[in-house]
């Protein structure tokens, strides 16, 4: 192998892991497909993460390279996980060349992506249905519905006029519950229950649980990071339905 | 539900000329955007749209509506209804440009179901000023949602939602406090949703994104059903 090969080989592997991490993967998985293909095209990789740049190193005999590269921020993508997951196995099992695993993964990347008119119902049913398992009515359920598809779509118009995520995390949670809120005018018993799951679609499980696996897997400190991510997510929530509780029930309980 | 009209009733006796007169500035300031379109126009559609919203609020709500419990709930509520219309009057989104085909009948119905509140009050056997009046949070979300119809060539979405949001709770209205007037809302609402959703989601589908047109279709078909099942439902 040549010193070109090998940095090929580390330019294609860079972009793999940023586009992994960056759509929400854990890093040992990350690490492991990595590493899986480096395997199959004969080098060995290492790789250090943190929240916002990883580390990079192919070796290859004598020849070496390292770059630090950084991680882009994504939307959270299962798809991604699952394809791209598959595509290292592929190439490891079916000893793939670099140039059609590059090709593969363009074609994986470039995959249509979801409407968000499609997320923006979805996110809104499902948010019903959570008022709906912890025992609201259907009026508390249509409430949840329009709630949260108000508080949804005003971070999905703030996050592409990318205003900063914490503001956007407080500003919808205000916004959704405070639409929410409208269903302690019904006099429903269950308008509670609207006002607290209205923004549960705000919740970042999937930082929660990256940041555990990290943890439990090794990598303490991206898995910090993630948690601690997650908690100034978390407390943001907080400070916009606290926000609502204030000015609708004039107290926090 | 007595306090709930017996609200209604105040507010009837002490505003009618007002809410005749904001009425009137309606009916002529559609009639303009209709056939004289303008800058101007569209501005001051905004304006009456920011107007309504802030009457609702302080006027209806926080004059007369005290007596109801959480009703400061909704004078925040349409304050952001407002607000919806200031960003939408900033930015200058809405286009009010006239509707093609077979929704410019929709807009034109909506628009004038606002007028018939008064008359299904009337035929309940219900009596001035204890009537529904166009002036009231539905009519006025009812006006909203027909200007958006008219005029949907690029709409205010915030706007929409919000209404839809308050259709909704008309809906249960409808059940809970014994209202048949706002079925007009609700079920103008159903078909305003199915149109601008939509819309919009075909508006974000420049590069064909998934699902599919015909998927996304199916779910806000069946969404609007979900929802229209729920009014029929009192209670599940």
């Amino acid at each position: 192998m040549t010193q070109e090969q090998v940095v090929e080989t580390a330019d294609f592997i860079a972009r793999y892991l940023s586009h992994m991490l960056g759509a929400g993967v854990h890093t040992s998985r990350v690490v492991r497909n990595s590493k899986r293909i480096g395997t199959a095209l004969g080098v060995d990789v290492s790789i250090h993460t943190s929240q916002k740049t990883a580390t990079l190193t192919v070796k290859s005999g004598q020849l070496m390279n390292t770059r630090v590269l950084d991680i882009p921020a994504f939307p959270i993508s299962f798809e991604w996980n699952a394809d791209l997951s598959a595509l290292s196995w592929a190439a490891y099992d079916r000893k793939m060349p670099l140039k059609e695993i590059e090709a593969k993964f363009d074609e994986l990347i470039s995959k249509p992506r979801m409407n968000p008119v499609f997320v923006l119902l979805m996110v809104s049913l499902a948010n019903a249905s959570f008022c709906r398992l912890f025992g609201g009515d259907v009026w508390a359920m249509l409430v949840t519905f329009t709630a949260t598809m108000i508080g949804f779509f005003t971070r999905q118009h703030l996050t592409r006029r990318k205003v900063n995520h914490y503001i956007v995390f407080i500003i919808s949670a205000f916004v959704a519950s405070l639409c929410a809120s409208t269903a302690l005018t019904l006099g429903i018993d269950s308008a509670e229950i609207a006002l607290a799951t209205s923004v549960l679609y705000l919740v970042p499980g999937v930082p929660l649980i990256n940041g555990i696996i990290d943890i439990t897997d090794g990598h303490i400190q991206i898995g910090i990071s993630r948690l601690v991510n997650a908690l100034m997510l978390i407390v943001c929530i907080a400070i916009g339905m606290s926000a609502t509780l204030m000015l609708v029930k004039d107290s926090l309980l | 539900m007595e306090a709930f009209w017996n609200s209604i009733a105040a507010y009837n006796a002490a505003t009618w000329p007002f809410q005749l007169a904001l009425v009137v500035i309606a009916a002529v300031l559609t009639l303009i955007l209709r056939f004289r379109p303008s800058v101007w126009a569209r501005n001051a559609m905004k304006i009456l749209m920011v107007t309504f919203s802030l009457w609702i609020a302080f006027v209806y709500y926080l004059g007369f509506c005290g007596e109801r419990d959480y009703s400061f709930v909704m004078i925040i509520f349409w304050c952001m209804v407002a607000a919806a219309w200031i960003y939408d009057l900033v930015t200058g989104f809405s286009s009010f440009s006239k509707s093609q085909g077979r929704y410019r009948f929709w807009g034109v119905l909506m628009l004038l179901l606002p007028l018939v509140y008064p008359l299904l009050s009337v035929a309940r056997g219900l009596t001035f000023p204890e009537i529904t009046t166009p002036m009231l949070p539905s009519g006025v979300a009812l006006y909203m949602l027909g200007v958006l119809m008219a005029f949907n060539r690029k709409i205010n979405f915030f706007a929409f939602i919000f209404v839809v949001h308050w259709a909704l709770i008309a809906i249960s209205k409808i059940v809970l406090f014994s209202i048949p007037e706002d079925i007009l809302l609700a079920a103008a609402c159903l078909p305003a949703m199915a149109i601008f959703f939509r819309q919009a989601a075909e508006k974000a589908d420049p590069e064909g994104r998934k699902p599919s047109r015909l998927m996304m279709n199916i779910l806000i078909f069946m969404v609007v059903l979900l929802i229209a099942v729920c009014m029929v439902i009192p209670n599940v």
